[in-house]
């Protein structure tokens, strides 16, 4: 199960079906340890909800998700998460009504356990746990460039800091594996150079494995160690990104094939 | 407080209605409308009623009723309720929002009825000369004062810990906190578990302080008028369905000229309330607001 090439998340013949939509079909992915692996795809391919079936938010229809060669499809989003999955929403997901730090503090839950006796009663050892956590906290809020707003209510960041946010609190759960899904949506062109070297210097400083959602194709190709593309919920290229650029499959679905 | 305005007897019934605010609260913490704290409350009250009234061991013919005997009802009553909670939590609170709160209210509804229907438990009449622990208002309300300060202090530990905030994040967005890796259906579980607990230790006093129990006493207008509660005070730290529970009760007695329209006053806090303050009363800005400004004025 677990040889040295073994994927780290690997999905076969993974498929879902909304009433008469058939949204993904007979996706096969395997992603490496240590590697970004982008997903590319137009509007609709079925991205979001390839990690919607991967986080455990939809049920898949048919196929299997396996983590370390082990079956999770099925397994309540909590559950994934606990395995090691973190992921970021496209649609911003934040707890709008806590300030910043709290926000990463319930991104710490996995870490925050503590006896309830100490809990209760307020110990010298609870006392430095909770410090502990704060610190934590602020480590990864500076990090995402945002350690002056742990006061602020996450509800009035602008759309930028809400971004950052997001990816502070998904690496607040201390993920192995990291689903970020249009990361740089919103950015300029300098915050998305700035945000490439954030994930690079992210996945060596945490050991991350990274599966990426983006549109913006250039920063893609110049992130990525590989691509998949999908187009109408099925994978239609798969490669470095020197293959994945030149796949005919791709040019076609988003330029078009000849008349 | 005005002594002549407010009575003991009075501030005993004040701290009843913060202690079920606080049982309103600690569900709606996550986003749970549950309005099953009268039930919970009933069964608290029913069984301080039952075993004082009809258990010689405990001392119901003694002068003063033992004090031990009382939270003794208390373990037990905590014990029922909290279990009967576990066991229909996991079935209602997969239900969300109104829905919840419709199943909750059965629930008060089922209990309501059948005490109602069941003699032993006092039928239609209910249960007279329950045991007084206290011969006078003053030592109720010390006893309930010292009740609500645990539950205070309790709510206050839980609201700094884990648990507490996994509790807030489910409040704002139930699917990102499960993404966190919080167990959602425990937490609510928890919850309105501790909501179930407080209830009933809360129906226990009551129902020595008020001497007789009966089926009444739990219904759906004690369901709207605990959420009033917490509406007015607010549902995001304990302070306010504290505050709420202790206004709302001494309100109609100190605006006695308009007696029955007491809950014509509920029903326009709960409809204006969340209009004009959207978060109740007590919001954490606002306490830390006032903390501030208290500091400033202590140290010119």
């Amino acid at each position: 199960m677990s040889s040295t090439a073994a994927p780290l998340l690997q999905t076969r013949n993974l498929g879902v079906r909304f009433g008469g939509l058939q949204a993904l079909e007979g996706v096969d992915l395997e992603v490496q340890p240590g590697e970004i692996f982008g997903l590319l795809g137009p509007n609709g391919a079925g991205k979001t909800t390839l990690f919607n079936l991967i986080s455990g938010v939809t049920p898949a229809s048919s196929g299997e998700v396996l983590w370390r060669g082990g079956a999770i499809h099925g397994l309540d989003p909590n559950r994934i998460a606990r395995l090691g999955i973190a992921r970021t929403f496209q649609n911003l997901r934040l707890f709008q009504s806590l300030n910043c730090r709290d926000n990463v503090l319930v991104g710490l839950h996995r870490q925050a356990r503590l006896p309830w006796s100490d809990a209760l009663l307020g110990t010298p050892r609870a006392h430095r746990h909770q410090r502990q956590l704060l610190e934590q906290a602020q480590e990864l809020l500076e990090l995402l460039e945002i350690g002056h707003l742990g006061d602020q209510q996450a509800a009035g960041l602008s759309y930028g800091d809400r971004r950052r946010l997001e990816m502070a609190r998904a690496l607040a759960n201390r993920p192995e594996l990291l689903l970020l899904d249009e990361p740089a949506a919103g950015m300029n062109p300098t915050e998305k150079e700035a945000l490439r070297h954030l994930i690079r210097s992210l996945r060596e400083r945490f050991a991350l494995t990274v599966l990426i959602i983006e549109h913006h194709v250039p920063l893609m190709l110049g992130l990525c160690d590989r691509l998949a593309v999908l187009n109408f919920g099925r994978r239609i290229a798969l490669g470095t990104p020197d293959v994945v650029r030149n796949d005919p499959a791709v040019i076609e679905a988003y330029l078009g094939g000849q008349p | 407080m005005d002594s002549l305005l407010i009575d003991a007897s009075l501030l005993q019934q004040m701290l009843i209605g913060a202690l079920l605010g606080l049982s309103v609260y600690l569900p709606l913490r996550c986003g749970q409308l549950s309005l099953a704290t009268p039930g919970f409350y009933a069964i608290g009250g029913t069984l301080a009623a039952l075993l004082s009234t009809r258990v010689p061991a405990l001392g119901g013919s003694e002068p003063v009723y033992p004090l031990p005997s009382v939270l003794l009802e208390m373990a037990l009553a905590a014990a029922l309720a909290g279990g009967l909670a576990a066991g229909i939590g996991r079935l209602v609170l997969r239900l969300r929002g109104v829905y919840l709160a419709i199943a909750t209210i059965a629930l008060v509804e089922i209990l309501r009825v059948t005490t109602l229907n069941q003699e032993s438990l006092g039928g239609a009449v209910g249960i007279f000369g329950i045991p007084q622990p206290f011969l006078d208002p003053e030592g109720y309300a010390l006893f309930t004062l010292l009740a609500l300060a645990l539950v205070c202090w309790l709510c206050d530990r839980l609201e700094r810990q884990r648990l507490g905030r996994a509790m807030e994040a489910i409040r704002d967005d139930e699917l990102a906190a499960a993404c966190q890796g919080i167990d959602t259906d425990r937490t609510k579980l928890v919850a309105f578990v501790l909501s179930a607990v407080v209830a009933a230790i809360t129906g226990v006093i009551s129902a020595h302080f008020l001497n007789s129990w009966n089926a009444r006493l739990g219904n759906f207008d004690a369901s709207i008028t605990t959420l009033a509660f917490v509406v007015f005070g607010g549902s995001r730290t304990w302070a306010g369905p504290v505050l709420g529970g202790l206004t709302l009760t001494a309100l109609p007695e100190l605006l006695r000229p308009i007696g029955d329209l007491r809950l014509i006053v509920f029903g326009l806090v709960i409809l204006v309330g969340p209009l004009l303050l959207p978060q109740g009363l007590i919001t954490p800005a606002r306490l830390r607001q006032l903390t501030r400004r208290l500091r400033r004025r202590a140290t010119p």
